[in-house]
């Protein structure tokens, strides 16, 4: 407590003639005194004692805080987003501005039509009609976005073959977009040949179906007739 | 704690001969000098250039020598911001770090001529490059301006001038340490590495596209903050408990200010560049560095103004030369933190981005905080190196209001003025000639405040170097007031 009160005038005037020692000691005390603070955490409990929680906590919210701030304004680190306020279509696959994605319609057909249509393309035989070829996948978009929405139950003949067809509602769990991926895959892949589909289209035909049971095929194909070939 | 009123005499020391001088001091004293005579040189060119340029910055017509191309606004207002930093702050830190840490590490300078050789070269580098810089080969990039063969050179003077500090924290005799030698330390090296990197980034293989920028920012905040602002940061920690006698108070957080400094300074830099085309991941770093700097602010805060606080110490801070200017730049600096943090963020951001708020709080770092501590530690250091007294108490009057005021107005020109301006660019419904027309009083201001300032420096000048010739010439015993 000394050194708290001490006067530094008086460290001054005590230099010795020869120098030595003349202005060592005060600073070696100073780095020694403060050293031994760092050291006894005790020390400065004077009416402070709040001081050090609170100072932890509030810095631990700074960090909280930067955490939130860098993750809600950095747009996933992209380097190609510059403006904050930008619309998201600047940054890069952002739901806006949909494009139809072919790979990632194969990605999502692996996952969830080849069980039964194989990844070929080519069904099974019998069981599972083919979607390679098939005038069913081909022309307007909006057959065959109805049957993904709402599956197909009832006899089907697809390339000369029946098959007795229960598809179900697979569409239901899947959103516009992926929809509109599988769809435009589907119609691109193994010699297929049609217009890709936006996920817009998909969207309009969910809601004027509305919440139905499967398709029968051939109300399907009132709706929609096959193009002649 | 009156005697500076009557008798000039800051620190109240007795007058003593070369003889008292204590060995650590004796070995430093020439290399000392050199740093701080240089420094006040270039200082006061850097201020006479100030007063030119604000002079320039106010006239619609051009101001003075429009008509010569040697000293157009864009040559004198860079060569001024490059003597102010290069020339003023690093010799001014050279010496005053070097002083420092040899009294704390109770280090003996031997081979000072090194530091000498390497203060010289610094200074012949720094000529070289404002010559070139008046005769138009700037790079274009601030505070990296010198022509690029500049950089090297300025390298080498650095470690030889500027490396001292390290060794006597080496050397030192105990195994304790204190916060100002962190901070040298700390320092010392930060800024050699950023130089070197920003050197190689900007100007010799230019980075590409917009790294380049990025590049850029890093090194200015690297260098007013790590080099600028610790080191200013070791002098307050110093001075404080020095002058006061008394410890410093929430000593035990000072270790976590000083990491969280050395962590977060680093990263603030893509801050200056929020709404360009730099990534967002990058400006959102940089504003979140920004404001997390406001922890080692805060520490900072605590450790000065809760010492100043207790047992009169503002009263006695204002009695005291040293502290009276310590103190002003410790608040400086807390003000810096905030508004730092605040004017980060976006929203205030887009407002003050293209106006004169940027130079605000450079100046607020360099000048109000960093230059009066500086000038503080001269106050305390250059009789104990002389052994004399400050010639003119007068003087040192003048040179505190005058600095005082002259930074107060400069801020206020540059900040409240840039704040103003940024706020009539966005409204839309007001003309860019309306817009001139309202910063033309904050230009007046600017003006006043760099005479002010100018005012200022040449009485620390005449002060200082009365002192210094005085104790130089042998048989000057007689001191006249």
């Amino acid at each position: 407590m000394n050194d708290r009160n001490r006067h530094p005038d008086n460290n001054r005037n005590r230099r010795g003639p020869s120098g030595a020692g003349s202005d060592g000691p005060s600073d070696g005390r100073l780095v020694e005194v403060h050293s031994q603070l760092s050291r006894d955490k005790d020390e400065p409990a004077e009416g402070f004692s709040l001081t050090p929680i609170l100072v932890v906590f509030l810095f631990c919210g700074f960090g909280f805080w930067a955490g939130l701030y860098i993750t809600r304004n950095s747009a996933d680190f992209s380097p190609s987003a510059f403006d904050l306020n930008a619309p998201k279509a600047a940054v890069a696959g952002g739901p806006v501005a949909f494009e139809p994605d072919a790979a990632k319609g194969e990605k999502l057909f692996l996952a969830n039509c080849s069980a039964c249509h194989q990844a070929t393309g080519l069904g099974v035989p019998g069981a599972f009609p083919p979607l390679a070829k098939s005038p069913w996948v081909a022309g307007t978009e909006e057959r065959m976005i109805k049957a993904i929405l709402a599956g197909l139950a009832g006899e089907i003949e697809v390339n000369g073959a029946k098959y007795n067809g229960n598809m179900p509602n697979i569409g239901a769990g899947l959103k516009d977009a992926q929809i509109a991926n599988i769809a435009t895959y589907v119609r691109q892949a193994w010699g297929n040949s049609a217009e890709p589909v936006m996920d817009t289209k998909v969207a309009e035909i969910r809601k004027a179906i509305g919440n139905r049971g499967q398709y029968n095929p051939a109300d399907l194909l009132k709706e929609h007739p096959l193009q002649a070939k | 704690m009156t005697q500076e009123n009557r008798s000039g005499r800051p620190q109240g020391r007795p007058p003593e001969g070369d003889s008292r001088l204590s060995r650590v001091e004796a070995q430093l004293r020439g290399p000392f000098l050199l740093f701080f005579v240089s420094a006040v040189i270039w200082l006061l060119a850097a201020s006479i250039l100030g007063v030119v340029a604000a002079l320039q910055q106010g006239a619609v017509a051009g101001g003075p020598f429009r008509d010569c191309e040697v000293f157009t606004f864009g040559h004198v207002a860079s060569v001024q911001r490059n003597l102010f930093v290069y020339g003023w702050g690093f010799n001014a830190f050279f010496a005053l770090n070097l002083w420092l840490l040899s009294q704390l590490g109770r280090f003996e300078l031997r081979n000072g001529w090194l530091a000498t050789l390497g203060g010289a070269v610094w200074n012949l580098a720094l000529t070289y490059g404002v010559v070139q810089i008046f005769a138009g080969h700037q790079t274009g990039f601030g505070l990296l301006d010198f022509p690029r063969e500049v950089g090297p050179v300025l390298a080498v003077a650095f470690l030889l001038a500027g490396f001292w500090p390290i060794v006597a924290f080496a050397r030192r005799p105990t195994g304790h340490n204190f916060a100002s030698q962190w901070f040298v330390v700390g320092a010392s090296f930060a800024f050699p590495l950023t130089y070197l990197l920003a050197q190689l980034l900007v100007l010799w293989q230019p980075a590409s596209g917009v790294v380049q920028a990025v590049a850029h920012s890093w090194f200015i905040s690297n260098l007013l903050l790590l080099w600028v602002s610790a080191s200013a940061l070791a002098a307050v920690y110093y001075f404080l408990p020095k002058v006061l006698g008394r410890t410093i108070s929430g000593y035990y957080l000072a270790p976590v200010g000083f990491w969280t400094f050395f962590l977060f300074a680093g990263w603030t830099g893509p801050a200056a560049l929020v709404g360009g085309p730099v990534p967002l991941w990058l400006q959102s770093v940089g504003i979140v560095a920004g404001a997390m700097l406001m922890v080692p602010v805060i520490i900072t805060a605590i450790n000065f103004h809760g010492t100043l606080s207790s047992e009169g110490g503002w009263a006695r801070a204002w009695n005291d030369t040293t502290l009276r200017f310590v103190s002003f730049g410790a608040i400086a600096f807390t003000l810096f933190g905030v508004l730092n943090a605040v004017f980060g963020f976006r929203g205030y951001n887009a407002v003050v981005r293209f106006t004169s708020f940027a130079a605000g709080q450079e100046q607020l770092l360099t000048y109000a905080f960093a230059t009066m501590v500086l000038f503080g530690a001269a106050y305390f250091v250059l009789p104990r190196l002389t052994g004399s007294l400050w010639p003119s108490a007068k003087l040192v009057h003048v040179h505190f209001w005058a600095t005082a005021l002259g930074a107060l107005g400069m801020l206020a020109g540059l900040l409240l003025g840039g704040w103003q301006e940024g706020k009539l660019l966005a409204d839309s419904a007001v003309s860019l000639q309306q817009v001139v027309k309202a910063g033309s009083a904050w230009n007046f201001v600017l003006i006043i405040s760099a005479v002010l300032l100018l005012v200022g420096h040449v009485a620390f000048a005449l002060n200082a170097f009365g002192m210094i010739l005085k104790s130089s010439a042998p048989a000057s015993e007689g001191r006249h007031d």
